[in-house]
């Protein structure tokens, strides 16, 4: 459709949203109610434009002419309009320069500003407000207001998290429209009407793990992140923009931070992978990495103790001991989260050693990368049938997010010059969701059933069992039985619904997490039912760059050299990075036999109290280097500069160590890995872009999937991935706060049986790892189970423990 | 030991009425019943507390917090009980022009409560509102569902006084400028 922008004209697709075409033809309009991926609603009235369009005879079908011109004749709208809620018609012309636009607009912005107190010198947003800048683009300068002006609550906790300034709201609506649209949890509304009218919620601090970004878009003051209140203003804060490393998804972030210090950490935009969202964990969980107790210099062991030392001699001192060693006996253990540059240089390191007790943790039974068609995220926000195996709410929060925008059948918005669609007309306020696409399977309520068409719950463990019913039924080998369907919380019905709208749909999506994960037999089975009904898969991996490390090989060379066999004596002395791996006891026998013991972490733990040497490490915030997330992108890790004394990354380590074995190692250096992975993957990943790198799909023929006879994977306790990391939650003041210690989650009725009570604690013994829990009774969780977060030392899985065995500690001193 | 009250569901013995709301609404548009059953609640307990709305809230599968939403928009619900007669001057231009404030200054000198107040005994509650529709014969006084138009002092002393007796006086209402009775005003309106 061609549209004339003040002077210049273009062409755009029909259904544009008149303010798109102005920021398309380079014109600006002032706005605040429209948002990116949300309904606009033409609240705030600031993006009036005068707007007119030619019109047809009715009799004749032809253009009416203006007689002076001989041009189509131009028929304004009486009125001007919101320009985001105008769609373009042909040979739309639009005007926003004309006095008449620039006078609605200085009045209201007058309005706007009747009831805003003006406490800009002492607002947070100062400097990055969209009201300010508006008010000081557009406003006339001067208010004719002389009345006193609304008074309300300037320091209300919506939640720990979050706190609200009700009276520099302006009422712009995007957060209420936020919570209704994008996470569909309707938790916050306005109360009262008219000047009255302010944002609340009955609910208790805000029930969602997706509030966070309710800070970011908040045009003013009002909406404010509670970690960063009072903390600086924004032009005093270095922007990063780098990666998540929380969970396997990698939204796009900026860190903010100053003086050495990150103060706040915002969502960053990423039209592939998070859009504008991240989940709550993400953003608030970084208070962790200023913690005074953080490791700043390397420590060596002198005399039973742990001295102050620098990287120059705890290298030399790591060398003597190796120097002692044969081969074959040094172990390597990463986490899962560490950038594939370490991932580079762990290698080199281990081929220097000529070791193949090199590992990453935690890794589960089955590989993280399907073998079949991977789905992309945006897949799974454009598919129409999606089957979900797990919690993926908790386990990668912006995947239940891209699910819910599927429900929504608009598929993500075209690009325009100006990048995402400032009001996307497709998208409204309260649309009709096709819950009928989503199946959810749990072994436990979760929080995406409430948004899922068909729910199961079916008993944990059962996985392979539910699976493989499908796969046979999807390959015509046999019927569903009433009874197997029963034995799996389900009906035959349900299970054989399921398989015909997979089959019958276009773009179906399988994505399945950790329980699956677990064993490899549910995972072939996953692959094979996916092959069978032409489903895409997307496997949620236990940490962010579990793909990364699993496709770059950083693997031991034999089963005998897994982390597993390297905690339990397979190795004289181990490397471990950023892994508490003494916390299981029996693994801390072992460790205590090693003759070199070199920790790499941020905080001291169990595992340093055993240490040889103790080496400070980076933090996600603070690498740089690269990541591939669940879909197989790569993504950038970009250094935020924050104080962290002498702490390296594990290139850092390796460097140090080559320099001081006298050779020059692959991956001493960011630089020196990703000339390596230049040539392995003909990607310079210095060059990587903001949006990432989709690795092409290396499709490998799935072999047919064998039913095994019998199934061991039973137990009582699910230790379930969560979105909080639970390993930082107590250094995580805020977040510990709305979320609280680790919870032992079960049904009531064992609750009564145990006589446990909400919120007694208890510490129980789980697989050598003392564990302390409280307990919080819940309905979502059947009879017979018992949920508990996992732990990076201990993935999800299934276990056994008597429930006899939780011992309830002292509440000491509560009272007192 | 402090004896908990349980509150028993408004809703529990009338699932008659419930049923009979609900299925006004397709099932898609559940929450439009969110008026109908507040109205219900404020009719028979004179006010809607949180726990009826949540209440709402869970029959509807809405969150609280959009019921309130709801519910605090409309100046008919009320989150304290109100006194047994509502008294609600209109505060609109026409009737602001022809002297309410000057029988809402009165009201609350009488009655000693301001806008949004019930007295002690919960016989009175005074409300400010906004247009009655009933211009033409400003100002005007609701109690409770019934219209006394053109006010003055002296009638609002007979209003008041009467409701003291706990007698509610029958409609004032006026046609055309001429004081009418009820039934005079009722027979006008048919013919």
């Amino acid at each position: 459709m061609k549209v004339k922008v003040n002077d210049a004209e273009l062409e755009l697709k029909a259904g544009t949203s008149a303010i798109d075409a102005i920021f398309a033809a380079g014109y600006d309009v002032p706005y605040f109610c429209s948002q990116e991926y949300m309904s606009p609603i033409g609240a705030c009235r600031m993006c009036l434009a005068k707007i007119g369009a030619p019109r047809k005879d009715r009799d004749s079908g032809e253009w009416i002419i203006d007689e002076q011109t001989g041009e189509p004749k131009i028929f304004f709208f009486p009125n001007l309009m919101a320009s985001c809620t105008t769609a373009i018609m042909e040979g739309m012309v639009i005007d926003t320069l004309s006095k008449e636009v620039k006078d609605a607009q200085n009045g209201m912005i007058e309005f706007t500003l009747v009831n805003h107190p003006l406490d800009c010198p002492t607002c947070d947003k100062g400097g990055a407000c969209e009201l300010q800048d508006r008010a000081y683009e557009y406003g006339a300068g001067q208010s004719r207001f002389v009345f006193d002006k609304r008074h309300q609550e300037k320091h209300h906790a919506l939640s720990e998290l979050i706190t609200l300034d009700r009276e520099r709201c302006i009422h712009c609506k995007r957060c209420v429209r936020y919570f209704e649209e994008i996470p569909g949890d309707e938790v916050l509304d306005f109360i009262e009407r008219g000047v009255h009218s302010y944002i609340g919620t009955l609910e208790d601090g805000l029930p969602s793990n997706f509030t966070g970004n309710i800070t970011d878009f908040c045009p003013v003051g009002a909406l404010l992140d509670s970690t960063s209140r009072f903390r600086g203003r924004n032009w005093e804060y270095d922007h990063t923009r780098s990666s998540c490393l929380d969970c396997a998804v990698g939204c796009a972030i900026t860190i903010d931070a100053r003086t050495g210090r990150i103060e706040r950490i915002k969502a960053a935009r990423n039209t592939q992978v998070n859009n504008d969202w991240i989940c709550d964990g993400g953003r608030f969980g970084h208070e962790y990495v200023d913690a005074d107790e953080r490791l700043k210099t390397p420590l060596i062991r002198r005399d039973g103790k742990l001295t102050p030392s620098t990287w120059e001699e705890a290298a030399a001192f790591i060398n003597d001991k190796l120097a002692d060693l044969g081969a074959k006996e040094t172990g390597i253990i990463l986490r899962a989260d560490a950038t594939l540059e370490e991932g580079v240089a762990a290698k080199a390191l281990a081929a220097q050693l000529e070791t193949g007790q090199l590992d990453h943790f935690p890794r589960l039974a089955a590989s993280v990368i399907p073998q079949g068609v991977r789905a992309t995220l945006n897949d799974v926000a454009t598919s129409d049938a999606i089957l979900v195996l797990g919690d993926v709410s908790e386990e990668a929060p912006i995947v239940d997010l891209r699910i819910k925008e599927a429900l929504k059948g608009v598929t993500p918005p075209e690009l325009m010059p100006h990048g995402v669609p400032l009001a996307d007309l497709r998208l409204k306020e309260r649309m009709p969701r096709q819950r009928e696409i989503l199946t959810v399977a749990s072994p436990y309520r979760c929080d995406l059933m409430k948004h899922a068409g068909s729910t199961l719950t079916y008993p944990a463990g059962t996985e392979v069992e539910l699976l493989a019913s499908l796969l046979q039924a999807a390959n015509g080998e046999g019927e569903i039985s009433e009874e197997a369907a029963m034995r799996l919380g389900s009906s035959p019905e349900q299970l054989n619904d399921l398989l015909k709208r997979l089959s019958g749909a276009k773009n179906p999506v399988i994505i399945y997490g950790a329980f699956v994960l677990a064993a490899s037999e549910a995972s072939n089975a996953v692959q094979a039912l996916a092959k069978a009904v032409g489903a895409k898969l997307l496997a949620i991996g236990p940490m962010a760059n579990s793909y990364g490390l699993e496709a770059l090989a950083v693997l031991p060379s034999h089963a005998r050299y897994s982390v597993q066999e390297m905690l339990r004596g397979s190795a004289k002395a181990l490397i471990v990075s950023g892994l508490d791996v003494a916390k299981d006891a029996e693994a801390a026998k072992a460790l205590k036999e090693l003759e070199l013991l070199v920790v790499h972490d941020s905080f001291a733990n169990a595992t340093t109290e055993l240490a040889h040497v103790v080496l400070p490490a980076k933090t996600a915030y603070e690498k740089e280097g690269t990541v591939v997330n669940l879909e197989g992108r790569y993504l950038p890790l970009k250094p935020a500069p924050v104080e962290n004394g002498q702490s390296e990354d594990f290139c850092g380590l390796v460097k140090f160590l080559g320099e001081t074995m006298g050779t020059r190692l692959e991956g001493r250096s960011v630089r020196s890995a990703r000339r390596l992975l230049k040539k392995r993957l003909q990607l310079d990943l210095s060059e990587l872009s903001e949006e990432g790198y989709l690795s092409p799909a290396k499709a490998k023929a799935a072999s047919k999937f064998k039913l095994k006879e019998s199934y061991e994977l039973e137990g009582n306790l699910l230790l379930t991935p969560s979105m909080i990391r639970h390993e930082q939650l107590s250094r995580n003041a805020h977040l510990h706060a709305v979320y609280g210690d680790a919870a032992l989650r079960l049904n009531p009725a064992d609750a009564v049986a145990q006589d446990l009570n909400d919120g007694d604690v208890v510490a129980f013994e789980l697989q050598g790892i003392e564990r302390q829990a409280v307990i919080k009774r819940s309905e979502a969780v059947p009879v017979g189970l018992m949920l508990l977060p996992a732990l990076p030392e201990q993935p999800a899985a299934l276990l056994w423990l008597e429930p006899t065995k939780l011992i309830k500690a002292a509440v000491a001193e509560v009272l007192a | 030991m402090i004896e908990l009250e349980t509150i028993r569901p408004f809703f529990e013995d009338k699932k008659e009425l419930l049923a009979e709301i609900l299925n006004r609404y397709p099932d898609y548009g559940r929450r439009s019943a969110v008026m109908p059953l507040l109205w219900e609640v404020q009719r028979s307990e004179r006010h809607v507390s949180e726990a009826r709305v949540e209440e709402i809230a869970g029959i509807l599968g809405l969150h609280a917090t959009e019921v309130k939403g709801v519910m605090s928009f409309y100046s008919t619900y009320h989150e304290q009980p109100l006194g047994k007669y509502h008294l609600q001057v209109c505060s609109t231009l026409s009737c602001s022009l022809a002297g309410s404030d000057q029988m809402y200054d009165w009201l609350v000198e009488e009655l000693g409560i301001v806008n949004g107040e019930t007295d002690r005994d919960g016989l009175f509650s005074l409300q400010k509102v906004e247009c009655l529709g009933s211009c033409g014969t400003a100002p005007v006084l609701q109690v409770n569902d019934v219209y006394y138009e053109r006010m003055t002092r002296s009638r609002c002393k007979e209003v008041l006084a009467a409701l003291r007796r706990d007698e509610l006086p029958e409609p004032w209402l006026e046609r055309g400028g001429d004081n009418v009775s009820a039934e005079k005003a009722q027979i006008e309106s048919e013919s």
